[in-house]
């Protein structure tokens, strides 16, 4: 900038104004616009969260959704969970999040409250999506207040995943109706037979609380409010500090380094809990064989599972809400897209879907007939509501968890921060 | 830039003066020079200026970003001076700042010492001590970092040797910040290549008269050294220090994206950026900003003032 002339304010703002103008303009183009062109081409943009073999899979669905409805383009957009909800927040709040995307429980009154989920069931009675078929009252997952904000694409429920052989080799048994006092004294014997923890982390984990609150009649959130006391979770942390000291629990410090691998498939510990779909995961990173196994119970009864589900909602200021219901339903009930993508997310949550694919190998008859088992029991349960911040409040637990089990944070000062963490986040 | 610290310089007198025809000439030239600026002049007020004027607005609001901004006051600074988490990553901050600053330079200026001599290969050696400091941001080295110190990998097991077995210091919150310190200290090339330089000014006859004194090299280190090359070691500190308040990228990936265990790593950055990016509190997180802001201009201030105690420059003392 050599020249040094001077230039009237006037000028400059003049220049700048129209230059951001242009941008400004240029920014709303580049946005919106692009999803619809002459000859009735429509496209729309699909989200998702999960790993290599969901997203290989869903490709391959879209391909058969292509050719079905060629005048539907279809563009992917996938991530990990946590980036995909940090991406989502942010393209929601811009009003530009995708057309349709993946959605769990967790978020549903959330976004539905800040008005960015499409009440599907208009567009069920308009004839564009069938509501039909959905198997054990799953559909229910997806409703809010009378809206169908979300639409189930699979059924699944907590389970606790074991080691089958150390199981064995330690002589201990896991059965229906077994109670927390068995399950622990079975997680002593195979600390004393085989050296190694009993459990990963149970404590941590906030759908596992879920299930021990539900065993005793109350439940980890009400409609607005956490459904237990600080005590309860005082309690519940104190027991669970207690047994990873003692060593029945791995040592948190090594779980943490062995991730992104989990501790069980690491050998670090002999069971984990966890959700009965991402069980596959474990034969795929350890050298043991792993099996589902009962929860443990209160009263010798009431396991407190339900199923959850992970679902496809659509966005509430799509341009085509009628295409975005004819994918859906394409996705939800065509039988050849349940054969591709089988139990990934979940046991499939319509009978079309289901009765098309027959599990071949090991891992998904193991998930279905688990869930066969479960149901047969007959303590299946509703689901409870999750309020809006439902998320951070599952993040803070399992953060707090942590705090407690490492020893850094006192099991009642951590109480007191999860509800001081979850007063903030209903409000937010 | 210039064009704004040059344009009162000139004498109003002459302006007047010029003829209209020129004016106008000159003045079209000026706008072309700003249409030719226009991308940069765009991008600082819609990419810089514009945002930090908003974030300095919501750091007084709540914002969630889907309803609008409510005016809270200083809601968002009170709640965060009392918030736990906050002091915790103010603590986790101060630490890494007041441990890895003076290490990173001290590790610099070693290496520039043994560097200014002359001899053979000088150049692939401060190429290679240079090298960490081009690539220890990114995200790859955070995961390399990530494999080095976790349980059972090569630092553990060195320590092993040594009998100090600690099972790894990722997954322990007692060790798990020193893992960034040393990540930190191992970019010291950046600091090292200004110390170099500042060596090189240094005159050689002040060793010279120096020696034939009969001063040690400890004490030409202390007496000549030192205060020669002070006016650098201040702008390495500020820099340093100014840049150790911002890590972010390394506790992040490290800690596999949560800044833990137990909140170990949990920098103030990184906090920040939960309480933006993952709770969608934007006032607070505004707030949190500002306040880093402020804070970074006071130790900055309070550098600038002890310069008057410690730096020497040359000129002055003349």
């Amino acid at each position: 900038m050599g020249t040094s002339r001077n230039v009237e304010r006037r000028t400059i703002l003049k220049v700048a104004g129209a230059s951001a103008a242009t941008l400004g303009l240029a920014a709303t183009t580049g946005c919106g616009g692009d999803s619809g062109s002459g000859d009735g081409t429509v496209t729309l943009r699909y989200a998702w969260w999960g790993g290599e073999p969901r997203t290989i899979a869903i490709k391959k669905t879209i391909a058969l959704f292509e050719k079905k409805y060629p005048k539907i383009k279809i563009k992917p957009e996938f991530t990990d969970y946590e980036a995909f909800w940090e991406k989502f927040q942010t393209q929601a709040s811009g009003g530009n999040p995708p057309d349709v995307f993946q959605n769990a429980v967790g978020f549903l009154r959330k976004y539905d409250k800040r008005g960015v989920l499409l009440d599907l069931k208009t567009q069920a009675d308009a004839g564009n999506l069938s509501l039909d078929n959905f198997r054990n009252g799953v559909l229910a997952n997806g409703q809010v207040d009378g809206k169908q904000i979300g639409i189930p694409v699979g059924a699944n429920t907590m389970a606790l995943v074991i080691d089958v052989k150390a199981f064995k080799k330690a002589g201990v048994e896991a059965k229906f109706g077994w109670t927390w006092d068995e399950y622990f004294d079975a997680l002593q014997t195979i600390q004393d037979k085989l050296k190694i923890a009993g459990d990963t982390g149970y404590c941590s984990i906030m759908y596992l609380y879920d299930l021990y609150l539900r065993q005793n009649g109350k439940a980890f959130f009400t409609d607005s409010d956490l459904g237990f006391t600080e005590d309860d979770l005082t309690q519940w942390w104190e027991d669970g500090y207690k047994r990873v000291r003692s060593g029945l629990i791995a040592d948190p410090k090594k779980v943490e380094q062995v991730k992104p691998k989990s501790a069980l498939s690491a050998g670090l510990a002999a069971s984990e809990f966890t959700w009965d779909n991402f069980s596959i995961r474990y034969e795929g990173e350890g050298e043991s064989d792993y099996g589902l196994a009962p929860i443990p119970t209160t009263d010798g009864k009431q396991t407190g599972q339900y199923l959850g589900s992970l679902m496809l909602s659509a966005f509430s200021g799509t341009k085509h809400p009628k295409e975005v219901a004819q994918f859906i339903d394409f996705m939800v009930h065509d039988p050849e897209v349940g054969k591709i993508m089988g139990y990934d997310r979940g046991i499939l949550a319509t009978t079309e879907q289901y009765d098309a694919f027959k599990p071949t190998d090991a891992n998904n008859k193991g998930v279905a007939a688990y869930e066969d088992e479960v149901a047969k029991a007959g303590v299946l349960g509703k689901i409870t509501p999750h309020p809006s911040g439902a998320d951070v409040i599952e993040a803070a637990f399992l953060r707090l968890g942590g705090e407690v089990t490492q020893g850094k944070t006192k099991p009642a000062d951590a109480a007191k921060a999860l509800f001081s963490e979850a007063k903030a986040a209903f409000a937010g | 830039m210039t064009l704004v610290k040059e344009a009162p310089a000139r004498p109003a007198k002459k302006r007047s003066a010029a003829p209209a025809a020129g004016r106008r000439g000159r003045r079209r030239e000026n706008l072309a020079g700003y249409l030719f600026m226009s991308p940069w002049i765009a991008g600082f007020l819609l990419l810089t200026a514009g945002p930090m004027i908003a974030s300095l607005y919501y750091a007084f609001t709540s914002y969630n970003l889907f309803t609008p901004p409510k005016w809270v006051g200083l809601d968002n600074f009170t709640t965060m001076f009392q918030d736990p988490r906050w002091q915790k990553s103010v603590e986790v901050t101060l630490k890494y700042v007041v441990v890895a600053t003076p290490l990173k330079l001290l590790l610099a200026l070693g290496v520039a010492l043994l560097l200014a001599q002359k001899r053979r290969g000088q150049g692939l050696y401060r190429a290679a001590f240079y090298m960490p400091s081009l690539i220890g941001a990114s995200v790859s080295v955070g995961f390399v970092w990530r494999a080095l110190f976790s349980d059972d990998a090569i630092v553990d097991r060195s320590q092993k040797i040594f009998g100090l077995d600690v099972g790894g210091w990722i997954g322990n919150p007692d060790y798990v910040l020193y893992s960034l310190v040393a990540l930190s200290i191992w970019q010291f090339g950046a600091p090292m290549v200004i110390f170099l330089a500042g060596l090189k000014q240094v005159p050689r006859e002040l060793y010279e008269a120096a020696e034939v004194d009969g001063a040690g090299p400890l004490r030409r280190f202390w007496n000549i050294t030192l205060p020669m090359i002070s006016p650098v070691l201040f702008f390495n500190v500020l820099l340093e220090s100014i840049h150790a308040f911002q890590v972010f990228g390394s506790a992040y990936v490290v800690s596999d994206t949560r800044c833990g265990p137990a909140d170990a790593t949990l920098v103030y950055t990184c906090y920040l950026y939960q309480k933006g990016f993952k709770e969608a509190q934007m006032g607070f997180a505004s707030a949190m900003a500002w306040t880093l802001v402020i804070a970074v201009a006071l130790v900055t201030a309070v550098l600038f003032w002890s310069q008057k105690k410690w730096v020497h420059y040359e000129e002055a003392a003349k």
